[in-house]
């Protein structure tokens, strides 16, 4: 019996003379009997990171990868006349959930990473209502703010709606006047109050629609 | 791993990142079960892990192997996620340096779970029945219905390849 042979045999059963390689294999076996080693990680996981990743779809055309941790030159139309934006930030739903909604995940990026939560979105005849649930979103500090947008994979965003959450973690609730099918992701940017039109470099959130549910 | 699905992980490549995922997904897993012992904590830390990963993509190093690097971000990131659990149940204000009971076995954790994963589905199942549910191989082949011969011999090369697949860790 050749070594190998030996090390598998003692794998399978146990026993076998391997004085020296005996305590390691004895740790795996133990491992093959333990129900971690074995357990199946839950399916929505996957569709978690795709989630967060996808967000980045546009970012991997960027020439380098080093330039996937800044923001690309925003081509965002904001406050574009094409895009209808109506804008509204509460604490309290104006339509109340819908088990027809499709939900999203929201994660938290390097900025934020204790944020998590959920976008809950539905068409509408006016629009698309988009309700965040978020936790571990730190209030915006004074003189922020943050900004919720939807991103096409062309790499064109429109602002859905501002927030900050100093009066606490309630439900914020933004509109979309484009579509979702062509804008699948939705990302949250922290704002300074400078006016400026432009997404700032400092994502804080992304999502992304389903593929099902996304063109 | 195929260089070039890595080579497509670093720059951001959505369906690399889901190949990786598909190689790494259940050995992440396992290794943060092994630490955490909760299957919700568990799941939140594997998808921390990848999404940590594919953040810090730009930083792998093409030439080295894969796996210990992201074996790293995911013991990490369990660790980070233990101890926020450990301090928001502490009935003290007491803030203990905490350690994971599973944290000396996890790299072996993670590496037997990488071997069995290459495993065909067959074989696979064999090698759980026998370690993991304690079964000989009469009581395998009656559950499956298959020959005793059948069982020994998928057991068998089951073995052969996992001593192939774990030479480096029985060495280390």
């Amino acid at each position: 019996m050749t070594p190998d042979e030996t090390r598998a045999r003692y794998l399978e059963t146990g026993s076998g003379d391997l004085a020296h390689e005996s305590e390691r294999l004895d740790l795996i076996r133990e491992v093959l009997s333990t129900g971690a080693t074995w357990t199946e990680p839950p399916p929505q996981i996957v569709d978690g990171v795709l989630a967060a990743v996808g967000t980045g779809s546009a970012k991997s055309e960027q020439p380098s990868p080093a330039a996937r941790s800044r923001w690309p030159m925003v081509t965002a139309v904001v406050g574009s006349a094409v895009a209808v934006v109506a804008l509204i930030v509460s604490t309290v739903s104006v339509l109340e959930d819908d088990p027809a909604d499709t939900v999203l995940a929201m994660t938290g990026t390097e900025l934020e990473d204790e944020a998590s939560g959920t976008a809950a979105v539905r068409p509408t005849g006016s629009g698309w209502w988009i309700r965040l649930d978020l936790t571990g979103l730190s209030p915006a500090p004074e003189g922020t703010y943050y900004e919720g947008w939807v991103w096409s994979d062309d790499g064109e965003g429109v602002s859905i709606g501002t927030f900050h959450l100093r009066g606490g973690e309630g439900p914020v609730i933004l509109w979309s006047g484009v579509e979702m099918e062509d804008y699948p992701s939705i990302w949250v940017t922290l704002e300074d109050e400078d006016g400026a039109a432009e997404a700032s470099d400092q994502v804080v959130m992304t999502g992304r629609m389903p593929d099902d549910e996304a063109a | 791993m195929d260089p070039e699905v890595l080579e497509r992980f670093r720059i951001g490549d959505e369906a690399a990142v889901k190949a990786v995922y598909d190689r790494y997904g259940g050995p992440v897993f396992a290794l943060s079960m092994s630490i955490l012992g909760d299957h919700g904590l568990a799941a939140d830390a594997t998808q921390q892990t990848f999404i940590k990963a594919w953040r810090a993509a730009s930083t792998y190093d093409p030439e080295r192997s894969f796996a210990p690097w992201v074996y790293a971000i995911a013991r990490r990131t369990a660790i980070d996620i233990y101890r926020k659990h450990s301090r928001s149940v502490s009935s003290d204000d007491v803030d203990i340096a905490v350690f994971p009971p599973g944290l000396e076995t996890a790299w072996e954790v993670f590496e037997v779970r990488s071997a069995v994963d290459r495993l065909p589905d067959q074989e696979r199942q064999v090698v759980k029945l026998s370690h993991f549910d304690g079964l000989t191989h009469v009581e395998i082949a009656a559950q499956l219905d298959i020959p005793v011969g059948t069982v020994k011999s998928r057991s068998h090369r089951a073995h052969q390849r996992l001593s192939e697949f774990l030479r480096h860790v029985e060495e280390a």
